[in-house]
């Protein structure tokens, strides 16, 4: 016999009463989404760029560019001087990633990203610093909003991101940059 | 009693009481996250309504398990994931060789898994030529020091700075002598760049598993499951059986929970969803009972597997912040290690450590009835005449005693007067351990019975 036909007729002795599935019905709350989401995005260490949009970044950008940082962009019309590599672990000495993302959450500052606007997959987390870009009008108040409007397909990857890697492993001191982006800005468009 | 080789809790915890400064040290870290856990949910007015429904979302999936994980393999299947099946940590560990093994893999990464520590995967998988490296910081500080985690959130909170600087210095080369948390991070980086880009093979444990989508939610703060998954070919992921959920909106619920309850932040850095592999690339998922369908078969053990993992219970509890971590003869410490570990606990004596104060299952982000399933556990060990050394001896007599109100009314009275005219230094060695560190109780004039008579009778 499989060990899937095992568990399931093992499952068959389970002690508990099958319990209806709840109704998650909760109000958002909708004041202010783009205040809320900017007080949130400073609680998990990012920042937000209300004003400028595109333009106050692609400035940014080249300026970075000038003090020559390696800087790849994956939103149309802010320019770096990367290309997508063929292989995802030539992006190691990237500085900065310029990314698109779908959806912001005012709650808990995170953005949802999809796959398809990264290039490769590892782009936002092997990059040392992340330039995430939003339109103000795709925040949304609540996880269960976002949960409605997530775009993933099959076959898909995408992620939500509040703020830049951070750690506490030792003795809980609050290091801000682990494994993935050290820093996180975020630019409203 | 001294401290022994022994492996009882009390034993064990007599060990890490030692230092009381460490004690002290560590219940205030611990203690720490309590506060922000706290903070984070008061900010929530609809807090409670989430543990309500996080609870009863996870029994519904509980009672539904056959339904959903069939549901979730589908869909994981049409997705162009491959899922595997395993009964034990036994048959778990050969799963994941045989994909390894027949992908040549010679180095793998890992993301933390409790599951994979649980079926103690990394010595099968070293055993057989394959290095493992843990990813998660606080998981490569211990593995570096060739310990187990202490924690299952922050499995090196019982390590000084000073020591992970030593071990550093040792394992990594960094300068003698440097404990600055933000020197020993970026140390860390580096070193785990290297292996996140030299790694044939990536493994993570499992968040939640959606079943209407087929994917699996993996969430880390440092990005270490993510760097690892996302850059060899080869990605592996292994849950068990209690982490499908029905759909995204029911994972959102729980994501709204698990970080708040664990650290205090909103969310965790990254909640990412692997709904397939990437361009040319191979997706496993390997599905877990070890255990847990047995565990199914008692109505009260059963409502442990709502459990999300967040550690919100052990940063509550008296006893494991002054005992430590490894003093529960099991990977998973703490209440909820109680709870899911006591059944294989040799000695019996962990179900006692607890006080049953009820903090864990009133911080608990799916109501687990935590000390209802801890008390349930110290009669099961009773049943089956498993109690621990000393208690079996004594307690069925304290039973008899108690039950019998003339023996009862008889020992009290001679107590009472036993307190009033013998000295503390005849009567403490009586009382046990419990005296240890405590002073005798000031006699009551008469008992509770005699004084209700006389007063309201």
């Amino acid at each position: 016999m499989s060990s899937k036909q095992d568990i399931f007729n093992a499952l068959k002795s389970a002690a508990i009463t099958p319990q209806a599935m709840p109704c998650i019905d909760i109000a958002p709350r909708i004041d202010d989404l783009v205040g809320q989401f900017e007080a949130s995005l400073n609680t998990v260490a990012g920042t937000l760029h209300r004003d400028g949009g595109l333009s106050a970044l692609q400035t940014t950008v080249d300026e970075h560019i000038a003090k020559g940082m390696q800087i790849i962009s994956m939103v149309d019309g802010i320019i770096g001087n990367r290309e997508v590599s063929d292989t995802a672990h030539e992006l190691k000495d990237i500085d900065y990633a310029v990314i698109p993302g779908d959806l912001g959450i005012a709650e808990n500052g995170a953005i949802w990203v999809n796959n398809k606007s990264l290039g490769h997959r590892v782009t936002p987390f092997i990059c040392e610093n992340l330039l995430l870009v939003i339109e103000a009008k795709s925040i949304v108040a609540n996880m269960h909003q976002a949960a409605k409007l997530m775009t993933l397909a099959p076959g898909e990857f995408g992620t939500y991101i509040a703020g830049p890697s951070k750690t506490a492993d030792i003795e809980q001191a609050l290091v801000v940059g682990a494994h993935g982006a050290c820093s996180l800005n975020v630019y409203l468009t | 009693m001294s401290t022994s080789k022994s492996n009882v809790h009390a034993h064990k915890a007599e060990i890490f009481c030692k230092d009381e400064s460490r004690v002290d040290w560590h219940s205030k870290a611990l203690w720490m996250l309590r506060e922000k856990r706290d903070r984070a949910a008061g900010s929530l007015p609809e807090w409670e309504q989430l543990r309500q429904i996080g609870s009863e979302m996870k029994l519904h999936t509980l009672t539904h398990l056959t339904e959903y994980l069939e549901e979730f393999e589908k869909n994981c299947t049409a997705n162009n994931i491959k899922v595997h099946w395993a009964k034990d940590g036994a048959e778990h560990n050969k799963i994941v060789h045989q994909i390894l093994a027949k992908h040549q893999v010679k180095k793998v990464v890992k993301s933390k898994s409790m599951l994979t520590e649980e079926c103690h995967m990394n010595p099968y998988l070293e055993d057989r030529g394959i290095e493992v490296i843990d990813t998660d910081l606080g998981e490569r500080i211990i593995q570096l020091a060739k310990m187990p985690p202490s924690h299952i959130v922050v499995p090196a909170i019982h390590m000084k700075k000073e020591e992970v600087g030593d071990l550093f210095h040792e394992k990594l080369g960094t300068d003698a002598g440097a404990s600055d948390p933000l020197y020993l991070t970026r140390a860390a980086r580096r070193h785990l760049r290297e292996q996140f880009l030299s790694a044939d093979a990536a493994m993570t444990g499992v968040n939640m598993a959606v079943a209407d989508k087929g994917a699996v939610v993996v969430c880390t703060n440092e990005g270490n499951a993510d760097m690892g998954a996302n850059l060899p070919k080869l990605q592996l992921h292994s849950m068990g059986i209690d982490k499908v959920v029905p759909d995204l909106d029911s994972a959102a619920v729980l994501l709204r929970t698990l970080a708040r309850n664990a650290t205090g932040q909103p969310i965790t850095t990254y909640s990412s969803f692997y709904r397939g592999p990437q361009q040319g690339g191979e997706m496993h998922v390997i599905i877990v009972d070890n255990g847990r369908t047995e565990m199914l078969k008692d109505k009260i053990l059963a409502e442990s597997l709502k459990c999300i993992r967040c550690g919100g219970c052990l940063n509550t509890c008296p006893v494991y912040r002054r005992s430590g971590g490894y003093s529960y003869n099991y990977t998973i410490p703490g209440p909820i290690g109680i709870a899911v570990g006591a059944q294989n606990d040799d000695t019996n004596s962990i179900p006692w450590a607890c006080t049953l104060c009820g903090s864990c299952s009133y911080v608990c982000p799916t109501k687990v009835p935590l000390d209802k399933i801890i008390h349930h556990h110290r009669r099961l060990k009773s049943e089956a005449g498993k109690l621990p050394y000393g208690k079996s001896s004594y307690m069925p007599l304290v039973g008899k005693f108690m039950a019998s109100e003339t023996a009862l009314n008889c020992s009290m009275g001679i107590a009472r007067t036993a307190l009033k005219i013998l000295p503390g230094s005849v009567l403490k060695p009586f009382s046990g351990a419990w005296g240890k560190y405590r002073e005798l109780p000031v006699a009551p004039n008469s008992s509770f019975e005699a004084w209700f008579k006389k007063n309201r009778g």
